[in-house]
């Protein structure tokens, strides 16, 4: 790792071999099993804790090396393992006292893992219930994420003895802000700085992302190295991703040391399958926290982030709901009259409020209507000038104009916000937004500038070495624009070309459009408050349960209430995906091209084919006349249609479904026809409602939102979609797509 | 005979949940389970499947809101609709805390609106509470008929 040349090149971080250190903490030891139950690898301080040497261990069983009784109370527990450590026993070993083992196979190998612990007796899971019931119990669901997380690093705390533990979120780039903290005193308090995301390599974020918690116990520990150094069976060194004494990089060892911290433990928060932040928690001396107590903070890590999930997307839905209710308002006000600049001057306090503005001004041509605060008439000349040549996209924006245009540095404090948008295909049309200056003062934790070591330090790959708090004043720049406002902007933009054209019967169209859009829009964040809170109940209750039942109760019914918990954390998650994929649904845009439908039927065949197992399923699809529509959406409201008759016909033998297709003058019509249980016509003005289902849920699994897809889609090309079911007779789904769309 | 407690839900982990809070209270009441707001309404209109029981309103119908085919409000206004049912208190189970559904629930006539605890202890409780005040302690709307306590 030593380098040539004098400058430090951090980056070089990134390449460091985190997964394969060949070594690990050496507050336990290792062994790894070959296939066949011999030892091939073991740590070097192994005869330290078990009393034989690394080389004298290779090639003998597991019982000739720790004891026939520990290796049989361990033996039961190797059929399950699987790529994640779980805990097998606590074992005596007559050398040195007992130890947590913890079983994980890799690359072939069965790596056991002995660590070192005080107590006698088994580990204790039971603390984690009421850990978890507790968490549960405290958080509510308008909490803001800043509480829950500074409930989740006060119980954290508590369960780990850490003298320090803060909760802290990632920003766009990179950068970590501490949002919570629960701190004792002994440590400094880091809540609201920032740490630089160059303090945390890019290999190492991938590797939180897949392992949820990492414990390091004592920052100046010396590692064990595996002997032989390579996994036997592969050649090549051991992936030690996984395994809960991996060492660490020094160069992370010096960064804690010079942090003023000798034991540190983190848990992930993966929202949305992405790494959100961390939980960190640190000690000024070392500190051992047994495998029982990191998964009931794992398990609690997991809860937080379904949370702030669950909390997010209400908070996102919301915000979108808002700025759609302005954009409808103000859509009225402009249809009013005849004259368009006149009514948009109506409107321009609406237009501000729509996009948190401070100014707006609209170009017609040589005419300048502006207010609020905006630059001056030939500055925005001049700035329409710079558009018209740089900019092509139907929507422009900018959190910093001056950066993007110099120019715009004279008039930065106005406009350092831009949200431009040319509301005319042929002439020089715009509608702008400005936002004012924002200055801002980041506290960092440490001055991220200042990470290259001084002149004449040592050429070795080194860590910063100040964490005192550095504050930095940010200038020229402006809020940020939300995703939300710029696709609401996009909208408001057809609607606009639509007034401009003098449309009148396509106002109408998006009216309706729009009223449809914010009912589906309404109905998510009832479904969020209201679906989203049963799986909670359930988890919680169950919890309970099992709480009440962990002295006596029966093992059949501990098993049903802990699968009962599992699926509802499954369907908390799920109903959060699919929400969200409804939600896109409705935004992306439409990209159509010539479909051979007949293609996109054997596709979905084929990927249903796994669901179809060993069922006798009779497929008989038509000649299917091609469409012009966007194949992905289409596929997919296809899928869904086959995948709703596979279903629903569970319990024919064979299942019978007919796809057919026919082209009509002015639409082409498809249907999906099947043999199975139907629906009662009574109720079909529901079928395709978001989260309405027909059935009850553990006959047919399902979030509701399937066929609610598919007419979206369908509605979305233009055309219309239509069930009808017979008794007896199965179910057919009729759709159109008209031929311009 | 005391009346049945006639429990209308479809997720069958809040089932379990309900009838073991129900089974805590140690209420002597049958609970009859129906699993959505059609067969709810079978059971109340002594049709189809339930055309042969034996007449008789329950103590209490514990309806979920959110239900399959037939939604708790739908069951409600059925119950309302009809002279022989107007009367039997209906309480919501609901998950909702929306007040569009407490406000529609009211002016469709139900006698109590309660959200289900995320807490278990208090789900428990509340549950129990629902079942001593409208199995036992609340007097039944007069001119339904009464089962009376057979003397042992």
């Amino acid at each position: 790792m030593t380098q040539a040349s004098p400058t430090i090149d951090l980056s070089s971080c990134d390449r460091e071999a985190i997964r394969t250190p060949g070594s690990i903490q050496p507050h336990g030891c290792v062994l790894a099993l070959s296939p066949d139950g011999i030892v091939v690898q073991a740590s070097d301080n192994l005869a330290r804790y078990v009393g034989v040497a690394p080389e004298a261990a290779l090639g003998r069983t597991l019982a000739d090396v720790i004891g026939a009784a520990a290796a049989a109370e361990l033996a039961p527990e190797f059929a399950g393992a699987g790529e994640r450590p779980s805990f097998a026993a606590t074992v005596r070993l007559a050398e040195s006292g007992a130890f947590d083992v913890l079983v994980h196979r890799y690359d072939a190998l069965l790596m056991l893992e002995f660590e070192a612990v005080q107590r006698t007796g088994v580990a204790d899971f039971r603390h984690l219930y009421p850990l978890v019931g507790n968490f549960l119990q405290q958080v509510h669901d308008t909490d803001t994420v800043e509480t829950m997380s500074a409930r989740a690093a006060d119980e954290i705390r508590a369960v780990t003895g850490f003298n320090r533990v803060l909760v802290y979120k990632f920003d766009a780039e990179g950068h970590g802000h501490v949002l919570a903290e629960s701190n004792d005193g002994n440590l400094p308090s880091y809540l609201g700085q920032r740490f630089p995301a160059s303090d945390i390599p890019r290999q190492a974020r991938e590797l939180y992302a897949s392992n949820r918690i990492r414990l390091i116990r004592d920052a100046n520990y010396t590692p064990s190295r595996l002997v032989p150094a390579e996994n036997p069976l592969t050649g090549a060194p051991n992936d030690l991703s996984f395994a809960a004494l991996r060492s660490v990089s020094p160069v992370h060892l010096q960064y804690m040391r010079n942090m003023g911290t000798l034991a540190s433990m983190s848990v992930s928060l993966m929202v949305k399958g992405k790494l959100w932040g961390l939980i960190s928690c640190h000690n000024a001396k070392p500190c051992h926290v047994t495998f029982d107590k990191r998964t009931a903070c794992e398990q609690l890590g997991q809860i937080l982030a379904l949370r702030i999930e669950s909390r997010e997307v209400a908070n996102e839905l919301q915000f979108r709901l808002e700025v759609r209710r302005i954009m409808v308002s103000v859509l009225g006000g402009l249809t009013q009259g005849a004259n368009f600049i006149e009514n948009m001057g109506s409107v321009f306090p609406e237009l501000l409020h729509f996009a948190r503005a401070g100014g707006a001004a609209i170009i017609v041509d040589d005419r300048i209507v502006s207010y609020g605060d905006t630059p001056g008439e030939a500055q925005l000349r001049e700035l329409i000038g710079w558009l018209q040549v740089n900019t092509h996209d139907d929507v422009y924006y900018t959190d910093r104009l001056s950066c993007e245009f110099p120019p715009a540095g004279a008039y930065r404090q106005s406009a350092s916000g831009l949200l431009a948008m040319p509301i005319s295909r042929i002439h020089k049309h715009y509608l702008l937004w400005f936002r004012p200056e924002f200055v801002y003062t980041i506290d960092w934790a440490g001055n991220p500038h200042q990470k290259e070591a001084p002149p004449g330090a040592p050429t070795q790959l080194s860590p910063r070495t100040s964490f005192a708090s550095w504050r930095e004043t940010v200038h020229g720049t402006s809020a940020q624009w939300h995703p939300g406002e710029i696709e609401m902007a996009l909208e408001f933009r057809t609607a606009l070309l639509g007034i401009a054209l003098e449309r009148a019967e396509q106002m109408a169209e998006l009216a309706e459009e729009l009223g449809r859009a914010n009912k589906e829009l309404e109905a998510f964040s009832y479904s969020v408050s209201h679906d989203l809170r049963a799986p909670l109940r359930h988890i919680v209750g169950f919890s309970d349960l099992l709480l009440e039942t962990a002295g006596g109760g029966s093992p059949e019914k501990q098993q049903r209430f802990l699968t009962n918990i599992k699926e509802s954390a499954r369907l908390a998650g799920k109903l959060v995906d699919d929400l969200l994929s409804f939600s896109q649904m409705g935004r992306a845009s439409l990209r159509p091209v010539q479909v051979d439908m007949n293609e996109l039927v054997r596709s979905c065949i084929d990927k249903l084919s796994l669901d179809v197992g060993t069922r006798r399923v009779e497929w008989h699809v038509g000649d299917l006349p091609a469409v012009v529509a966007d194949p992905t959406f289409i596929q997919l409201a296809l899928y869904n249609l086959l995948s709703n008759a596979l279903k629903f016909t569970g319990q024919k033998d064979p299942a019978v479904i007919r796809v057919e297709g026919r082209r009509e003058a002015a639409v082409t019509v498809f249907t999906v026809a099947d043999n199975g249980i139907g629906f009662n016509m009574d109720y079909v003005h529901k079928l395709f409602g978001v989260f309405q289902r027909l059935h009850r849920m553990e006959d047919f699994q399902g979030t509701g939102i399937g066929l609610a897809n598919v007419r979206r889609i369908v509605e979305r090309h233009g055309g219309a979609v239509t069930a009808h079911s017979a008794p007896g007779q199965g179910a057919t789904f009729t759709f159109s797509i008209p031929h311009s769309s | 005979m005391l009346k049945p407690i006639l429990l209308v839900e479809d997720n069958p982990h809040d089932l379990e949940l309900t009838l073991i809070a129900l089974e805590k209270s140690q209420l002597a009441n049958e609970v009859i389970v129906v699993r959505d707001g059609a067969e709810a309404l079978d059971y109340l209109l002594c049709r189809g499947e339930y055309a042969q029981r034996q007449k008789g309103n329950p103590a209490v119908v514990l309806l979920d809101l959110k239900l399959p085919k037939v939604d708790g409000l739908e069951v409600l206004r059925e119950i309302r609709s009809g002279a022989d049912l107007r009367a039997l208190p209906v309480v919501m189970l609901t998950s909702s805390r929306e007040e569009q559904d407490l406000v529609r629930s009211y002016e469709l006539g139900v006698n109590a609106y309660v959200v289900k605890p995320v807490e278990f202890k208090e789900f428990v409780r509340a549950i129990s509470d629902l079942g001593i005040f409208w199995a036992v302690l609340n007097e039944p709307p007069p001119g339904s008929q009464r089962y009376v306590r057979p003397i042992s």
